[in-house]
């Protein structure tokens, strides 16, 4: 095994561990909507909620770094360049989410002052960690963007998924140094913010994705690489097409040109067009395979990332996505329904798949398979599904109540947050959240567990 | 538009593109079995897409843009499933014959 294959293996047990950190935080998020009370003055409901967003894109962003290191070097056909340093910042990576989960936790928050805004927390949604964590992500993904271009540099072994991987590395670099700016005006700090957000999410993770789900179809199912990356250059430009200036719904609302809503809502009403033909492309390589693989909890993750995000991202995108809807849905608990949904489809799915596909090499398995997958596979699926349909129900209420009917006053924001169907699906959404919840400790245990007393073979196939 | 207008309009956006994945979704599984009853289960899914399509654009108060758009959509998720198989088969055959 190849040393930056051992990194992937660090990087992908850190990214499953901060899922757990994640599912926790959420928990406990979701719960003080049911109970306001719950650790007053100890650790209020913004402090969770940080901890569970950003410990999303830090696992999910950990989980793709693990899965190219992972993937690399058989790619390259040797050890990547520049690997020691990597080997190192992994370390320093883990040292430093850790730093800044304890201040987070401890110290909460500070004055609005460069102290805070260095030591303590940004301030900025998503990227709050403070500046000097910040500056630690950006030299983590320089080094990673070292990783990558520099050993395609020394092979001069160029394939298709690595040049767009490579074209990709540009825009995922330059665009996390949007995170860095403190504006004063805030429809300039959001116009700027939202480029970090949704471009890296929607176009630079996108890619990123493409290229990990290609390598995993060539493992997984022995599809041939120019059929692949046939595909990935389709894919990646249809996404892109209508990802990039689908940018647009989120500016809606935060004090930019009217013609936004015209170029937001008309690209981001495109963007479920190539989610269907990413369906349709699932549904063929799982037909001709006959839903038979050497590894079926990866084959079904991947299966569960395809439908994922056609339904979080195409369906419930498509409910909020017109201006004339999105007056009264954005900013409620009916976007968020949507975030996890298609967060889950687009992403999560992919990472877990590749976790698995790693797990049947490493342990030089012909076959992976087990039980305990299923279980843990149904609780976080049914457990999610659970969860984004019952935070739909409560935003419906929100936007009916609050927006349509009470027109956004404070009354009638106390009137939409006592709504009995808020309050239910908030409750709801709770319970959903203990099965998930469930579903993770079933994965954690199925990945230490599964395959550990099943025949070795010292070359495992890839696929049948 | 009217606070009963928005649940209504939402759904049925959600539902329009929901039945157009199950069009898509069927299609494609009807392809694979060749079972003409699958084939007929996508045709009549894409027609209630249709309908959902025509409900929106008779009904829902959007600007007539966005109607424009929705019924443009209506053609593209038609054609994107066959489009997108035989595109498919030809690649994969292509490579079995390389």
């Amino acid at each position: 095994m190849y040393r930056s294959q051992q990194l992937a293996l660090k990087y992908l047990a850190a990214a499953v561990a901060l899922f757990g950190v994640m599912t926790v935080a959420g928990l406990m998020s979701a719960y003080h909507y049911v109970n306001p009370d719950f650790l007053f003055g100890v650790l209020h409901f913004n402090i969770a909620k940080i901890l569970h967003i950003d410990t999303l894109i830090i696992w999910l962003l950990m989980g793709f770094m693990g899965a190219i290191y992972w993937f690399l070097p058989e790619e390259f056909g040797r050890e990547l360049v520049g690997i020691q340093a990597a080997e190192i910042l992994f370390y320093v990576f883990c040292g430093a989410v850790g730093v800044v989960a304890i201040v987070f936790i401890v110290v909460q928050y500070g004055g609005g002052d460069e102290t805070a805004l260095w030591f303590i927390n940004q301030g900025r949604k998503y990227v709050e960690a403070p500046r000097w964590a910040a500056i630690g992500v950006v030299v983590v993904m320089a080094v990673f963007a070292y990783n990558v271009l520099g050993t395609a540099y020394v092979t001069r072994k160029v394939t298709g998924i690595t040049a767009v991987l490579m074209v990709d590395l540009v825009p995922l670099l330059v665009l996390y140094l949007d995170a860095f700016p403190a504006i004063s005006n805030m429809s300039a700090d959001l116009f700027w913010w939202w480029w970090l957000v949704h471009l890296w999410v929607e176009a630079t993770w996108e890619v990123l994705i493409g290229c990990i789900m290609a390598w995993t179809l060539m493992q997984l199912l022995g599809t041939s690489r120019r059929i692949v990356e046939l595909w990935l250059y389709i894919e990646v430009a249809l996404v892109l097409g209508t990802g990039i200036l689908g940018l647009g719904h989120h500016y809606f609302w935060i004090g930019t040109p009217n013609y936004w809503l015209t170029i937001g809502g008309l690209f981001s009403a495109l963007e479920p067009l190539p989610l269907l033909g990413m369906v349709i492309h699932a549904v063929y390589d799982a037909g001709t395979h006959h839903m038979k693989t050497t590894n079926r909890p990866a084959f079904y993750w991947m299966m569960a990332e395809a439908f994922g995000n056609f339904l979080g991202g195409g369906v419930w995108g498509f409910m909020i996505t017109l201006p004339q809807v999105n007056l009264y849905a954005h900013g409620t608990q009916w976007t968020v329904s949507h975030g996890h949904f298609a967060f889950w489809g687009a992403y999560a799915c992919g990472v877990l798949s590749v976790v698995y596909l790693v797990i049947q090499k490493v342990r030089g398995l012909a076959h992976l398979e087990g039980t305990l997958w299923k279980w843990s596979f149904a609780a976080l699926n049914v457990g999610l599904i659970g969860m984004v349909g019952a935070l739909l129900v409560s935003g419906f209420a929100q936007a009916f109540v609050e927006r349509a009917i009470g027109g956004s006053t404070h009354d009638a924001f106390v009137a939409g947050q006592e709504n009995r169907w808020f309050v239910e699906g908030i409750v709801t959404r709770f319970i959903f959240g203990l099965m998930f919840a469930a579903g993770y400790v079933a994965l954690v245990w199925d990945l230490l567990t599964i395959g550990r007393r099943a025949p070795v073979l010292a070359t495992a196939g890839a696929a049948e | 538009m009217s606070d009963i207008g928005l649940l209504q309009t939402a759904l049925l956006l959600g539902l329009y593109v929901a039945l157009a994945g199950a069009y898509g979704i069927v299609y494609a599984i009807a392809r694979l079995q060749d079972a003409s009853i699958l084939h007929r289960t996508s045709l009549i899914l894409y027609g209630l897409h249709g309908l959902t399509a025509i409900v929106i654009v008779a009904w829902a108060p959007l600007q007539v843009g966005w109607k424009v758009l929705i019924v443009a959509s209506s053609g593209a998720f038609l054609a994107i499933p066959p489009i997108t198989w035989r595109f498919l088969q030809q690649t994969h055959e292509t490579e079995v014959q390389g």
